[in-house]
Formats: structure tokens, sequence, C-alpha cells
């Protein structure tokens, strides 16, 4: 979750103190280097968790997963798919051998590869977390910057005042208040039923606002946008207070720093002092995106059914309450292995940013 | 003589806690609603059984005689909202203490500096490296769909982030004086995590059992947005909102409307309680 802590305990004990000399001289060299030697064993532990998943189904898993009224035939094939005929290690070990070649299997109940639908559906989700986190970020750091700037005066009541509310809805329930009041009541936002309209037919691009933005197709772009609107706002909402919260945070300890003190001697604009304070957060802010990032992958899910948004989230949600195996497997490595990657650029990022962070 | 006389009006023993409540706010308006909240679900008298329908008052407007109107299968919103406290409220609360003694039970025993602890560490950081609302819908789609499986999810997603703020701030405790000073009596280990450690990390236990029990509610309601851990017709929050879901968009907003105020409410509550601890805390 928070790399912070994982920095801190990269630099464990026990790894010798003779050799210290040489750490000195290229610590983040040897820092970079060891953080990405642990990505392989972060995918070992990603994968072993994605296929021990299976052994929880209790009972039978293809009765569970067909139901009770299935054919023997069909309970047979799926035993088959999953091979439960073989003994657990030649699973694991297929298993392995089918991730490896980029193999994620086929769904249970469309016989769709996993691979294929995962293309699919994961432009839309991106789109749609990217759009909320651009919202997200720029009304949260308006939020904290504004209240860390009148500390302890009205603003900044306010603005934690309307914090704490943010925090408090689940966004499902303010996609539900936003359909209400902007879809029936005032009638501006489109129904909720998808990126198009329906009669608009398949999609061009797979990336339904980007491409549109790229290739020029305005007209596909505008009736894109106002359908992104709703769902892009409830999470954007919601999420911005975690921006909110740190950027109060670190911008209060930045602006009673001695520097900022000085800048202001100096007669520095305030608007200068203020951008000066801010670099020294902006660290927090990227570690930040990066976490509500990978736990929007997922957890956007429950919005994007709510708005029928096609995304991964609620391709994979619709397979877990399927049972259907290969899905929910291919959805813990395909999101793990963007969320490890991307924890991997952000540590990278953040330690060339900030020149006071020390590996040692 | 009047020395003597003011001895008997010293302050009853309840009189600090009192001026504790109206020095912070936080912990009397939030502790207080959560409190009203807790309450109103098992002992408010209802105006109507919430698990009995009425057919005759299907998707009533919010009027006198339903407050918060009725839903599509004739249920008063108002009593199933107020009675939706007793799995919602409970639920959560419970998941928090299991949290909490998951946190402590591995948190204490790993704050120490060793390869192995380190090690286990990095296995948290990789667990916890993915959507876990996502790995929590699983488990319990796949255990089962048992309303004891909620809590096995909100230990899931919360469970980890107690072992880490109960391990940093052992690790932290591990360097005081106090410590070095029972070690230096020949304490035995055991002793120094549960006599010397474990009292100094409740202050930042509470505020985080607070939080996780906010963010329990959130997945309580969503899990159960699902449909997940439902037992019709017995009321949730989560359950009473999806069910309002479908008439969102035709108008009928009462539905859905009430019982996520209700989910507002609570987690707004327990937020506020977070940070009235807090202050206590910090300014302890």
């Amino acid at each position: 979750m928070s790399d912070v802590a994982t920095k801190a305990e990269v630099s464990g004990p026990g790894l010798g103190t003779p050799r210290r000399g040489e750490r000195r001289r290229r610590p983040i060299l040897r820092y970079a280097l060891r953080r990405i030697v642990i990505v392989p064993i972060s995918l070992f532990v990603l994968g072993s968790v994605s296929f021990v998943l299976v052994l929880f189904i209790p009972g039978d898993p293809a009765v569970t997963i067909l139901g009770d009224f299935a054919t023997p035939e069909q309970v047979a094939l799926v035993n088959q798919q999953l091979g439960l005929d073989k003994p657990l290690w030649d699973r694991y070990l297929s298993f392995w051998g089918n991730l490896l070649r980029g193999d994620l299997g086929t769904s249970f109940f469309t016989n769709e590869p996993v691979l294929h639908d995962i293309a699919r559906f994961l432009p839309n989700t991106l789109e749609l977390v990217v759009l909320a986190l651009l919202v997200a970020v720029g009304l949260g750091l308006v939020i904290g910057v504004v209240g860390a700037y009148f500390a302890r005066r009205w603003p900044d009541r306010v603005m934690t005042g309307l914090t704490s509310a943010l925090q408090s809805v689940p966004d499902f329930f303010l996609a539900l208040v936003g359909i209400y009041l902007f879809f029936f009541v005032l009638g501006w936002a489109p129904a909720p039923i998808g990126r198009l309209p329906i009669e608009a037919g398949a999609p061009e691009h797979s990336f339904l606002i980007f491409g549109s933005l790229f290739s020029g197709d305005w007209t596909t772009l505008g009736s894109a946008l106002s359908h992104a609107a709703l769902p892009v706002l409830s999470l954007g909402l919601v999420y911005s207070s975690y921006f909110a919260k740190t950027a109060r945070g670190s911008m209060g300890t930045a602006l009673t720093t001695p520097q900022v003190e000085f800048a202001r001697a100096c007669g520095l604009r305030e608007r200068t002092v203020v951008r000066y304070a801010f670099l020294a957060s902006r660290t927090t802010v990227i570690t930040y995106v990066a976490i509500l990032f990978g736990s929007l992958l997922g957890g956007a899910s429950i919005v994007e059914r709510v708005f029928n948004w096609r995304g991964m989230g609620q391709w994979a949600l619709d397979g877990v309450l399927k049972v259907d195996v290969p899905i929910i497997q291919g959805f813990v490595v395909v999101a793990g292995l963007m969320t490890l990657t991307l924890f991997l650029v952000l540590d990278l990022v953040v330690l060339a940013l900030d020149p006071r962070v020390s590996y040692e | 003589m009047s020395e003597t006389t003011k001895v008997p009006v010293r302050p009853s023993a309840a009189h600090p806690v009192w001026r504790a409540l109206r020095s912070n706010p936080g912990i009397s308006i939030g502790g207080g609603l959560l409190l009203l909240m807790l309450l109103a679900a098992f002992f408010a008298p209802l105006p109507y059984d919430p698990v009995t329908p009425d057919p005759a008052n299907v998707l009533q407007a919010p009027s006198g005689s339903h407050v918060f109107g009725t839903d599509a299968n004739g249920f008063d919103v108002f009593s199933r909202v107020v009675a939706a406290g007793r799995s919602d409220l409970v639920l959560a609360l419970l998941g928090t203490l299991v949290s909490l003694v998951v946190g402590l039970l591995i948190g204490l025993p790993l704050s120490t500096k060793s390869r192995y602890s380190e090690g286990f560490m990095r296995a948290l950081d990789a667990f916890q490296s993915f959507p876990l609302i996502v790995l929590s819908v699983t488990i319990v789609s796949l255990t089962g769909n048992a309303i004891q499986n909620i809590i096995y999810a909100i230990v899931i997603i919360n469970g980890p982030r107690f072992i880490r703020l109960i391990r940093g701030e052992a690790l932290a405790i591990r360097d005081g004086r106090f410590i070095e000073a029972a070690v230096a009596t020949g304490a035995r280990p055991r002793r120094i995590v549960f006599r010397h450690i474990m009292p100094n990390v409740v202050d930042v236990c509470l505020v985080q059992c607070s939080l996780t029990a906010a963010n329990a509610v959130i997945v309580i309601a969503a899990l159960n947005f699902l449909g997940i851990g439902v037992s019709p017709p017995d009321p949730t929050w989560g359950s009473m909102v999806q069910v309002g879901a479908q008439g969102i968009s035709t108008g009928q907003w009462w539905v859905a409307i009430w019982p996520g105020v209700a989910i507002f409410l609570a987690i707004a509550s327990l937020n506020v309680l977070a940070g009235g601890i807090q202050r206590r805390v910090e300014g302890s």
C-alpha cells in the first residue's frame, strides 16, 4: 500500500556493515537494482495467489460453478478445464506454464479468451480511471492548498468539512445521486447505459475518448465526454478527499518552514512562495496517484456497473459473481502486474524527484 | 474552617469525562451519533415491521404515514433504514475488532528487525499491491454467501494496515529508555512485548479502529450492493441502495437516497470520532 514504508524497510539491517564504503558510492543505483530484483519475487507471489484462489471454492468446484442443475458432462468438462483430475503439483506447474506463455485461459461461460476480453475492457477502465484521477488530483490539491494557506481560519474549516464529507460518501451512492439530479431532474446528462448512445453502434477506437480526441472525431468525443461526466465526477469527487488530506498535511508543514519565511522576506510574490512550498509535497501526491490508480483498477467496478461502462472492473466483478475462475485469475494477474509495474516506476520517479530521499 | 468545607465539593468522578467530552467535540459528536444509531437500530420503536411487505403500498413517495416512503416490495423505508444498523454497524465493529486482534497478534511479534520479519513485510507489500476490494469480493463469493464471510473481507482489507501501523509504532517504542531498562532487569521478550510495548500502541490503534470501522461500513455497503452477504428480506443499507438504484432514473429517489444518507452519517460520525481521538492522542 504505502511505498513510504517500503523504502524504510528496504534499508533493513543485517546487510553487513563492512561494505559501507562501496554502498556510499552508488546508493541510488544499488537501491534501484534492489527494487527491480524484487519484481520477479512479487510476480511469483502474485501468480501463486491467483492459483491458490481456486482452492478456496468449497465442495465440488464444478458444481459450485455450474449450479446444482448441471449435467454430468458439463461437470466433467469444467473439471477437465480446471485440471482437477490431476495432482495439485501438476496443476500448479501447468498453470505457470500457461501463464508464462501469456495464455490466461478461456471463460467458462462465454468461451472468450480471457486475454481478448481484457484487451477489450481494459481501455474503458483506463480512460475512466485516468480522467477520474485528473479530477481528483486537481480538486484535491485546490482544496488542500487553500486549507493549508488559510490554516485555522474559516476557509480551512470549510475545506476540512468538505474533505470529510467527500470522504464519507460511497462512490456508487454519489453516482446514483448524480444520476437522479443530472439525468432525471435536470436532464443534462445522458442515460446511464454505457459509453455512447445505443444508436451510435460499435465504437471505432478502443480508447474512445483519447482515440477520438487525437483523430479529431469531435461528435464522438462530445458524446463520449457527456457519457463520461457522471462516472468520472463521482469517482473523482470521492477520491479527491485523499489528495486534499495529503496536500493539506504536507503543505501545512511546508508553509511553516524557514525556507518559506526566507522566501517571503526576500519579497517573492505569494504565488511563487506557494509554488515553492508545493514542490516539497509533490512526491506525496505522486505516491497517492500510484496507490489510487492501483486500487481504482478494481475499485471502480461498482461505479462501472452502475453506468454499464463495460470496463475491466465490471467484467471482473461479473466473473467473480459467476465464479468464472479463468476471469478471476486473469484479472488478479493483470491488475496485480499493472500495479507492481506502477509502483516500480513510482519508486524510481520519487527517487529522481526528491533529493532528500536517501536509501542507505 | 473554610478550607475544610471545600473538601466535599470536589468534582465527582464523572466530571472529568464530561469536561473532556465538551472540550473535544469530535469524540462527543461522532461517538454520540454512532451510539444513537446503534441504540436506535436495536431499541427504537419502528412504525412498521421492517421485513413484512405491504403489497398495497408499493413505491409510495414519502408522506405522513410512511415518512421515508416505501420501496418496490412495499417495505417501509424508514423502518428498514433504522433496523439495517443491526447488521451493518455490528458487522463493521466486529470486523474492526478482528482486524485489530490480527494486527496485534502479527504486528507485535514482527516488531523486531530480523530478516524474517522484513521478509514478511515484503510479502505483505505484494499482498496489498492488488485491488483488495476485488480480492475480498472474490474470496467472499468463492467461500459462499454467508454473512460472517463479510468479516473476513474487512479483515483482508484492514488487517495489513493494522499490522503495518502496530509494527511501525512498536519499532519506534523499542528504542525507548524504558524498554532498555526492562531488558536490563532481565524481562523476557514476551513480557516486553505485552507488558511494555502493547499498552503504548493503544492510542494509535484507537484512531485506526475508528477509521477501519468507517472503511468497513463502505466495504459492507459495497458487498451488499452487489448482493453478497445479503439474506432477503433482512434489511442492509447496501442492498436497499441496490433496490433503489433501479428506480433512480425514473424518479423514485427515496428508496436509494435514505439508506445512502444513513451510510453517509455512519461513516461521517466514525471519521469525526477518529479525528477527535487523534486530537486527544496528540494533545496528551
